[in-house]
């Protein structure tokens, strides 16, 4: 693998993400916060990140794949009571989930 | 005019959770990129000028896996999709006519799920001439702080054990996770989140690559229709 190997591919993936950016600034120019349009894409951008936790959490790459799917379920309903239980505190939540997640992978 | 005020809120506003929700991820991906052969200033470059954690993985992913320059492109293009329709959202709630179209063109660099989720909360708490400006602080904090981290977890991440790393990983999902429950206040949206949750697991197990993109589209149209009615109450 050499360097300019690694430079473009930085490159490229630089391109399609940007792309992804302005395809989006340019077509919002005629959406207004009132419209259906607007209302259907808030649904589909928080489906779209919900479906990407739910990929990550149940068939995560990297490093994480080596950890056991259990822990990581039990780890995320963890967490949601956590914050719940809480007053909705989000450093309660995550201190939660993420002890439980490597309690279940790596102490027990 | 810009408001050092509003932007300097912003900072803020990313310094604390959303900056340690996001940077500890980018700290694991610096040591992942030290692990696949990258050096010190491409793993600064890939967060600098890319500044998008799934597509960053897929890039290192694909290249490593011998994929073509075509299949890295398309392969991050297809992952980093969801900014399309999040720039789309984001933009008309910042856009302001004291600021030239240009500028939300570099605005639009700052845009990732945290920066997004965390202007969400806010924005009916600013006026509407200093939403850009706030925002420029918030993401721009934000992906400032994933450059630093990009490079610590290059430079230091021998110093932690393997467990804390994964640790560090685990925190970027489930803080995605309680941004989206927190931001769940319309039914249309909750039944999108679980619809989202639902459809990419199963749609996983027969087009992993296209799962995401389908299950969002799918599940959002679906919430959306499904309360019609709400959306026309809002």
């Amino acid at each position: 693998m050499t360097a300019n190997t690694i430079y473009t591919a930085i490159f490229l993936a630089t391109c399609a993400t940007y792309l992804c950016r302005a395809m989006g600034v340019f077509s919002a120019k005629n959406i207004n916060t009132n419209s259906p349009v607007f209302n259907w894409i808030k649904c589909v951008s928080i489906g779209i990140i919900s479906a990407v936790i739910s990929k990550i959490i149940l068939f995560p790459a990297g490093i994480l794949s080596e950890t056991e799917s259990e822990s990581r379920i039990v780890a995320t309903i963890v967490t949601l009571l956590a914050y719940f239980l809480f007053k909705k505190n989000v450093i309660f939540g995550i201190f939660a989930g993420v002890t439980t997640f490597l309690l279940m992978n790596f102490y027990f | 005019m810009f408001s050092l005020i509003s932007f300097r809120q912003g900072v803020s506003h990313a310094f604390g959770v959303p900056a340690l929700g996001l940077g500890s991820s980018m700290f694991a991906f610096g040591a992942y990129l030290k692990s696949s052969g990258f050096d010190l200033f491409q793993s600064f470059a890939s967060s600098f000028f890319t500044f998008a954690l799934p597509g960053q993985f897929v890039m290192a992913e694909t290249m490593l896996a011998g994929g073509t320059f075509l299949n890295i492109f398309l392969a991050v293009l297809l992952t980093n999709a969801r900014l399309f329709p999040m720039t789309v959202n984001l933009i008309p709630i910042i856009r302001h006519s004291s600021h030239s179209k240009w500028k939300y063109y570099f605005l639009a660099h700052f845009i990732a799920v945290t920066s997004w989720f965390n202007m969400f909360a806010v924005h009916k708490q600013l006026q509407q001439q200093n939403k850009f400006d706030y925002f420029l602080g918030l993401g721009g904090f934000l992906w400032f702080n994933a450059v630093i981290c990009t490079m610590l977890g290059f430079s230091i991440s021998h110093l932690v054990s393997h467990e804390f790393l994964i640790g560090l990983v685990f925190i970027n999902p489930i803080y995605f996770l309680i941004m989206t429950v927190s931001n769940l206040n319309e039914k249309k949206l909750t039944t999108s989140v679980i619809l989202g949750a639902v459809f990419s697991f199963v749609l996983y197990q027969y087009i992993p690559e296209w799962s995401v993109l389908i299950a969002g589209i799918a599940s959002g149209t679906l919430g959306f229709f499904i309360f019609k009615k709400e959306n026309n109450d809002s």
